[in-house]
């Protein structure tokens, strides 16, 4: 039945913009139909569902090839099957986007959904009064998302869940197995960045959070809780001496890389399995307690929830999440016991077989969004030289 | 110069609406900000309070960035105009028929995108980048020379963005001096030499201060370049109100940084236009 | 003798040139070469030759809509920040009223404040106005941001052009209209061209301002390229950029020939 009338609204679109129909014959024609479907309760059972024909809903990701995957696994067959259009930006930085985002409030409602990164990018976005309450009924692809990512977001947004976990993955270290024996690497883990024979080809990403966290895993201490924070800086202080460069993007990432620029860094997984597929010998060491975490599909408040929710379950499906997951070579959400995954997916370093994420360690969100004002302050002045 | 009550002001109205409404404005936004407080969450507090401006003070720190700012941006000023006043006054004395395209391969770099150009210099400076390469190739070097991430090579991508517009700037001027002038003076015996000396260079001022100006406002706001080529130790101020505005959304206290930048700039431009200015230059003309 | 130091000083002045256009130009050079790189990462040498990532591009279609942005966005700016900036410049250049020292830094103001500033500030702006971004916020914001370029290049430029012409003119019975599109246009030509290539180039390169104020259909090419930093790797960047400078060079190349052409056919 449902099938049918979406066939009917195809067939009276089609004869709309063949200019058969003048345009109150359309919408009456198109008023009946949602009208019938109403009374015969298609998928889309209320007649208000009849306008999504001008609708659109907006989402925004990073570019290149993730933005194509989402493009042909989820916002086409969406917009297809739906008649929403997906009108889609772009992003190259968390932070600028929150700025963004910080800015439409009030009123609110130009942006709909994003692909955040970090739980506590989610706590951010809660505490400032931008979640809205997801109808997990009306998303049953959620019940193939591994349960471990998505307590961190319950536990935020007490029990509900404003996003939908999307993928996660790890920043470790990145070594070049030429000038760094692997045995050296794992013996010295995080003390890796740390190491005075590699002064002058040290790497390590420009942000306060990582920095830090691994610092505080090289002084043994549990970056969640960290309780010598003068270590700490003493740490950061004699590592800055070490580094060739704090790089702030992907490509900054993998080229220092694959020039040999630097010969160690702090690495995004995904970008470490994109330069070993090419052949480089680039080595991807997850310490103990590496920094791990996650990103999701975050909806914001003035958002259509309906058609929101309707989004989210073709993001989630298999095929889109996967694509996605190859893509940018961070492993998908979905759960490896319960969803048959791709070969290159299992291979991916980060990647969980059992769907747990134990030893996974994640930021705890109000520890350090509670410090970021002092501790990026900090970070700043130390990476200056003070 | 007449002084024509409404004409002037008719002239004006179009730049001045649109520079108020889109500048003003948003910029007394922006200072009003700097008073407000930031809240845990992120969200702004509206408060009358000056301990974003006491921030700054507070030690060495924050001033130290803005100086080492205005001093690369000193430091860029003055290699454009030696780099670029003889470029310039190749393309005005050049006779060649191709000088319109000469002066739009100057501009060509801009179409480009400022950021690949800027992320190139990393394959031109890089320990395995061009320059490295063909010393280390023909044997001049054993170990690569650490070109990049340093404050040389910051001054390197502002050199070569700012570039364009002191050319243009002093192109422009030269473009304007009257011949006759520079006949004048070599028919009364001077040489090449000096009638540049006496005639070119005075008359060319305006656009090689123009062009000061230009380049020194523009390399004191930049983030990019120091970003992508900078080492540890060479953020600029620009670079800090980024950190402190997009990265830790504490939008009053990046907005007392940015009001402290503007007044500086300010200041710097007024003095400028009181004593350097094109309306100080006219006079001497007449 | 002097005649032999003249011409070895133009010598040295045209090497001068030709080495600071090789400077200029090198990371243009890098950028194309690069681009056929094979190689995923990886300086020199070379390890080939590869058209693998313009296949790449190709295939984007968002960046082809991204190029007619940035084009269109341009453009308009250029025009409209060219012909305010004139009409500002006559005020400043050739009368006298109160405030104009003061007035003359405020429109140079935009080109001082840092483009973060200026783009949260606009945001801040547009927030409190309750309007949703569009594409004329965001050409009225590239408009000012250019202004002072066009302000400064044609202010020093009128400033060198003698009143006398102008009188001139005014003396033989031209109004003055007349006077301005006869005598002052034509000798300004070089700063407005100046100033139509700035204003342009400015908009065209412009990256903080427009992330801010972009809608989702105005993506323009810099954001765009911004947003491929995350995941995207260099030659597929590269191979963008040289196709910019490929259309960029081959435009005015081919306006200037068909002007020719037209010019000869009379």
């Amino acid at each position: 039945m449902s099938v049918d009338w979406i066939k009917r609204v195809e067939e009276l679109r089609q004869r709309r913009s063949n200019g058969d129909l003048g345009r109150r014959d359309f919408l009456r024609l198109l008023g009946l139909a949602g009208a019938a479907a109403g009374l015969v309760g298609g998928p889309f059972g209320r007649v208000s569902r009849v306008w999504a024909a001008g609708k659109s809903i907006r989402f925004d990701g990073w570019g290149g090839t993730v933005s194509e995957a989402f493009h042909k696994y989820a916002f086409e067959p969406f917009t297809k099957a739906t008649g929403v259009k997906v009108v889609e930006g772009e992003f190259g930085n968390m932070d600028t986007y929150l700025t963004r985002v910080k800015a439409s409030f009030p009123p609110g409602g130009e942006f709909n959904l994003a692909h955040l990164s970090g739980v506590f990018d989610y706590a951010r976005y809660v505490n400032l009064g931008y979640q809205v309450v997801l109808d997990e009924s009306k998303i049953p692809n959620l019940k193939n998302v591994m349960p471990a990512l998505m307590a961190p977001y319950r536990a935020i947004t007490d029990g509900t869940l404003s996003a939908a976990p999307y993928d996660y993955g790890q920043t470790g270290l990145a070594y070049n197995t030429k000038h760094v024996p692997k045995d050296k690497a794992d013996k010295l883990g995080a003390g890796l960045l740390f190491d005075k024979d590699l002064s002058g080809k040290l790497g390590s990403f420009d942000d306060w959070r990582t920095n830090i966290w691994y610092a505080a895993l090289h002084t043994g201490q549990n970056p969640n809780e960290i309780k010598d924070l003068e270590a700490v800086w003493a740490a950061l202080r004699e590592q800055r001496k070490l580094m060739k460069k704090y790089w702030g993007s992907g490509a900054e990432l993998m080229s220092l890389l694959a020039n040999e620029e630097i010969y160690a860094t702090t690495a995004w997984s995904g970008r470490v399995a994109a330069l070993q597929a090419q052949g480089h010998p680039i080595a991807f060491l997850s310490p103990n307690n590496c920094y791990s975490w996650q990103e999701c599909i975050f909806v914001m408040k003035g958002s259509d929830l309906e058609v929101a929710g309707q989004l989210l379950n073709f993001m989630l499906t298999k095929e889109c999440s996967i694509a996605v997951a190859e893509a940018q070579k961070y492993p998908p959400c979905l759960d490896p016991t319960k969803v048959e995954l791709t070969e290159t997916i299992k291979k991916l370093p980060a990647f969980d077989p059992t769907g747990t994420l134990k030893g996974y360690l994640f930021a705890k969100p109000d520890y350090w969004n509670g410090h970021q004002v002092e501790w990026a302050e900090k970070w700043d002045r130390i990476k200056a030289g003070a | 110069m007449q002084r024509n009550g409404w004409q002037p002001w008719i002239l004006l109205s179009p730049a001045l609406s649109v520079v108020f409404l889109w500048l003003v404005v948003p910029v007394c936004f922006v200072v009003v900000y700097s008073f407000w407080l930031r809240a845990a969450s992120g969200a702004d507090i509206p408060a009358f309070q000056l301990g974003n401006y006491a921030k700054f003070f507070v030690d060495f720190f924050y001033p130290s960035i803005l100086i080492r700012t205005i001093r690369i941006a000193l430091e860029t000023v003055i290699l454009c105009v030696v780099l670029g006043y003889i470029p310039a006054y190749f393309f005005y004395q050049t006779r060649t028929r191709h000088r319109p395209l000469l002066l739009l391969l100057i501009m060509l770099p801009f179409w480009i995108s400022y950021i690949i150009r800027t992320l190139s210099w990393i394959n031109i400076l890089g320990d395995s980048g061009l320059i490295n390469h063909i010393l280390v190739a023909s044997g001049l070097l054993n170990e690569s020379l650490g070109m990049l991430y340093n404050e040389g090579s910051v001054l390197m991508g502002l050199i070569q963005y700012m570039l364009p517009f002191m050319i243009l700037n002093i192109y422009v001027s030269l473009e304007g001096i009257d011949k006759s002038l520079l006949e004048a003076a070599r028919s009364l015996g001077c040489t090449e030499w000096q009638a540049f000396r006496e005639v070119t260079l005075p008359l060319s001022l305006p656009g090689v201060s123009a062009g000061c100006l230009l380049v020194f406002v523009l390399s004191s706001g930049t983030y990019i370049t120091p970003m992508i080529l900078g080492g540890p130790g060479n953020d600029m101020i620009a670079n800090l109100i980024f950190k402190r505005v997009i990265g830790t959304l504490d939008w009053p206290f990046g907005s007392a940084l940015s009001v402290i930048l503007l007044a500086l700039l300010v200041a710097i431009v007024y003095t400028y236009n009181r004593y350097l200015g094109v309306s100080q230059i006219f006079k001497s003309f007449r | 003798m002097i005649r032999r130091l003249g011409i070895s000083g133009w010598s040295l002045i045209r090497l001068y040139t030709i080495l600071v256009y090789i400077f200029m130009f090198a990371p243009i050079a890098v950028v194309v070469i690069l681009s056929f790189n094979p190689q995923q990462f990886g300086s020199f040498p070379l390890s080939g030759f590869s058209l693998r990532w313009y296949a790449k591009l190709a295939q984007n279609q968002t960046i082809v809509l991204a190029f007619k942005n940035s084009l269109l966005l341009g453009s308009l700016t250029a025009l409209i920040s060219t012909t305010v900036g004139i009409l500002a410049a006559l005020a400043f250049v050739r009368y006298d009223f109160p405030g104009k020292n003061t007035l003359n830094t405020l429109l140079l103001a935009p080109i001082m404040i840092p483009e973060v500033i200026l783009g949260v500030a606009l945001l801040l702006f547009i927030r409190w106005l309750q309007q949703p971004k569009s594409f004329i916020m965001l050409l009225i914001g590239h408009v000012v941001i250019t202004l002072p370029y066009v302000l400064l290049v044609v202010q020093a430029r009128l400033v060198g052009i003698q009143r006398v012409y102008e009188e001139a003119a005014l003396s033989l019975g031209a109004n003055a209209l007349q006077t301005f599109r006869e005598v002052t246009l034509p000798l300004l030509a070089p700063a407005i061209m100046a100033g139509v290539l700035f204003s342009f180039t400015i908009s065209f390169d412009d990256v903080t301002a427009t992330l801010f104020w972009a809608t989702a259909q105005s993506q323009t090419v810099p954001v765009k390229i911004l947003g491929m930093l995350r995941n995207s790797i260099s030659p597929e960047i590269n191979a963008l950029g040289t196709v910019m400078i490929i259309l960029t060079l081959t435009t005015p190349l081919l306006a200037g020939y068909l002007s020719r052409r037209f010019a000869r056919g009379g």
